[in-house]
């Protein structure tokens, strides 16, 4: 995958969606276990949009409802979508082995591991500061992941 | 207990901050005074970076630019996307983007700053190793 152009938006509208809804759950699992279901749910969103990121929720939501109502507004820039992909990757097997931990009845191993992504998701939205996708840089840099871009 | 999830999960961030702060305090002192960019032409400054790096694009790179008039054609400024250029990265043992070094007309490493580095540090740097 090279440079395409990209819009951000779509990244901040997953980020939001993701901070809202986990932190919701989270606040609803005090009085009711069953609202760690979050977890599994939000997991699925993610490996979701990492999978097939043309299908993703809040892609479709961003394209379909906030964009053309002039909700989001668009920040398209040129580069590889292919780290943000992987961090979304790495977001969604957070919350799926937080999910497992629910199951297992660790609900506060289980929430920390929410409250990590959510944190991750803030870092990201707020400051543009995207933890996965250095790990991503890195990866590359040690060759555990495939180079897939050539230089200019 | 589950009021501590979110404390815990802070505790672990800073955790994993401090731990990668010590990472690159390592590779800063591993680098240093050492000859590792033989092959870079004249005194330069390398500058790490990567396309989803965002303080590379809006802080280090018009950092550099601001810098570029004081170097005069003396010291080269060059960007290594470290996805496009890892075995360069791996060289100067890249943890954090952006990396800068400081590299003298030997090939040594004069100084290096893991995160965004300001054009007066730099100068700076540059001052301290006789390079401006």
């Amino acid at each position: 995958m090279g440079t395409v152009p990209f819009d951000r938006s779509v990244l901040k509208v997953n980020q939001v969606i993701l901070m809202a809804g986990l932190i919701a759950g989270y606040a609803a699992s005090f009085a009711r276990p069953v609202a760690s279901v979050a977890l599994p749910v939000f997991a699925l969103m993610m490996l979701h949009g990492a999978a097939v990121p043309p299908q993703s929720l809040p892609r479709v939501l961003y394209l379909r409802v906030l964009k053309p109502r002039g909700l989001v507004s668009p920040r398209v820039v040129v580069e590889d979508p292919a780290p943000h992909r992987f961090a979304q990757l790495v977001g969604g097997i957070f919350l799926a082995a937080g999910s497992l931990l629910a199951l297992a009845g660790l609900y506060t191993a289980a929430w920390t591991l929410g409250w990590i992504v959510v944190a991750l998701a803030f870092l990201n939205f707020a400051f543009d500061i995207c933890v996965g996708c250095i790990m991503y840089a890195q990866l590359v840099r040690i060759g555990l992941l495939p180079l897939r871009r050539t230089a200019a | 207990m589950l009021a501590l999830a979110p404390l815990i999960a802070a505790a672990l961030l800073v955790l994993a901050a401090v731990a990668l702060r010590a990472g690159q305090e390592r590779q800063r002192r591993h680098l240093l005074g050492r000859v590792v960019g033989r092959d870079v032409d004249g005194p330069a400054i390398l500058f790490f970076s990567g396309e989803a790096c965002t303080i590379c694009h809006t802080a280090q790179r018009p950092a550099l630019e601001r810098l570029a008039p004081e170097l005069d054609g003396r010291v080269a400024v060059r960007e290594i996307d470290v996805a496009v250029e890892p075995s360069l990265a791996q060289r100067f043992k890249v943890m954090s983007l952006p990396t800068t070094v400081v590299l003298d007309g030997d090939g040594r490493a004069r100084a290096v700053n893991a995160g965004f580095a300001p054009a007066p540090v730099l100068q700076r740097q540059l001052v301290e190793a006789g390079l401006l």
